[in-house]
């Protein structure tokens, strides 16, 4: 039972992945089930690897590496954007809290407090973007390569 | 035979302008664009694109040079559209239909888009902002309580685009007014942490990807398109606090706490 609760928020990322498909436009039960299982496995690799790292910049750069090569190898598969999945498919890493207590720590005039959680908030956010950032330049790197090779061998350009 | 450059200058910046309407990055609209110019036979074509702005330019066999400029204005994520546009444009670069019937398929994209009607998309916000709220550590009350708080927010913000209210002030209100109910329904007893609640509906307002798509422009090179892009998701986050401490603010100078 407790393993259970301590999993529970994957089934709420997915739930709220699949909100906020529906708020992009995504039609079709597949687009919506990839998005929101995107996110869902996003957070399972965040409490997987929460044991390890203790740091929660780390877990949210692990899980967007996963989240990342999912959309990726899941776009390749339908011939879609990458856009399409990752956009949702990262909500649940968004440190929407982060800006929260970074807002109620300016008001109170709590200036160490409230540099700290700014300061948290860009490292969370720094995360996620370099933990993309690999995962598309190395798709990128394939693609390059593969189209390299196809001119090779098909090489009977004019 | 050679192909009409006039025609083509048209077909290809309304294909540019369309994909980033829909919300596609600027290195897919760039690069769409010079596969289409290349699949049509134009050598000589360069384009250029920023947020707000795509510049087309080609010179015809004679010489003579060609430019076109599309304004863009503010537009959304329209996942729907942008994966229609980009299977379109993947097609003519095949088969390179001739001009009409390709501007006609455009079209006929246009004619059989389809969206959710506003009570589905509030539905949405409520299912994605309530599951939000129980996903920080809320109580069940404090979900449904987040998924009322996202209605808000979704009314607010159709509200507010029907009037033309620009991305900054739409961001303000949408978080000043679902944080005035979110501690409307803690003070009434139905929710019990008024933070899960306010942080499970400000999910909706969050730029996520804005900064991540403007980190993956600034790293291909495109650096005007990514510094004016992570300014905005700077600006939007700042909007967001602005917004929720102005709510947070006004209530606790009235009640005295």
């Amino acid at each position: 039972m407790e393993a259970f609760t301590y999993y529970l928020p994957c089934l709420y990322a997915f739930l709220a992945c699949i909100g906020f498909s529906l708020l992009f436009n995504i039609h079709g039960a597949a687009g919506m089930l990839i998005c929101a299982g995107g996110g869902a496995l996003g957070w399972l690799v965040y409490l997987l690897a929460a044991p390890l790292f203790h740091s929660d910049i780390t877990q949210s750069f692990l899980a967007a590496l996963v989240i990342s090569a999912w959309s990726e190898i899941m776009a390749r598969l339908r011939r879609c954007p990458v856009t399409s999945y990752l956009l949702v498919a990262l909500f649940p890493l968004v440190p929407g809290g982060g800006i929260y207590y970074t807002m109620e720590h300016a008001m109170s005039g709590e200036t160490a407090l409230f540099l700290e959680s700014l300061l948290h908030t860009l490292g969370l956010a720094g995360a996620l973007a370099v933990g993309v950032l690999m995962v598309a330049s190395l798709a990128r790197l394939v693609t390059n390569y593969q189209n390299h090779r196809r001119t090779l061998t098909g090489g009977k350009h004019p | 035979m050679k192909p009409d450059y006039n025609e083509l200058l048209e077909i290809v910046s309304e294909m540019g302008f369309r994909l980033m309407l829909s919300g596609a990055e600027i290195y897919r609209v760039e690069e769409s664009v010079s596969r289409l110019l290349r699949a049509y036979g134009a050598e000589r074509g360069e384009v250029f694109a920023i947020p707000n702005c795509i510049i087309v330019s080609l010179t015809s066999p004679q010489g003579k040079p060609m430019t076109q400029i599309r304004r863009m204005p503010s537009h959304g994520t329209d996942i729907y559209l942008l994966e229609r546009y980009n299977d379109l444009c993947r097609r003519l670069c095949r088969e390179t239909p001739p001009f009409d019937q390709a501007l006609e398929s455009m079209r006929q994209i246009e004619r059989t888009h389809k969206v959710y009607s506003l009570p589905v998309q509030l539905a949405a916000y409520f299912l994605g902002c309530g599951m939000f709220s129980l996903f920080y550590g809320g109580s069940p009350m404090d979900g449904l309580c987040g998924g009322i708080c996202g209605v808000v927010i979704g009314l607010c913000l159709a509200l507010t685009s029907r009037l033309g209210a620009n991305l900054f002030f739409k961001t303000i209100a949408g978080a000043a007014a679902s944080a005035f109910v979110a501690l409307a329904l803690t003070a009434a007893g139905v929710g019990h942490n008024s933070e899960f609640i306010i942080i499970g509906a400000l999910m909706a307002l969050v730029p996520g990807i804005a900064f991540t798509n403007a980190m993956r422009d600034i790293m291909a090179g495109d650096m005007v398109a990514g510094i004016s892009k992570a300014a905005e998701a700077l600006l939007i986050g700042a909007a967001i606090a602005l917004g929720t401490a102005l709510a947070l603010g006004l209530i606790r100078t009235l009640t005295g706490g």
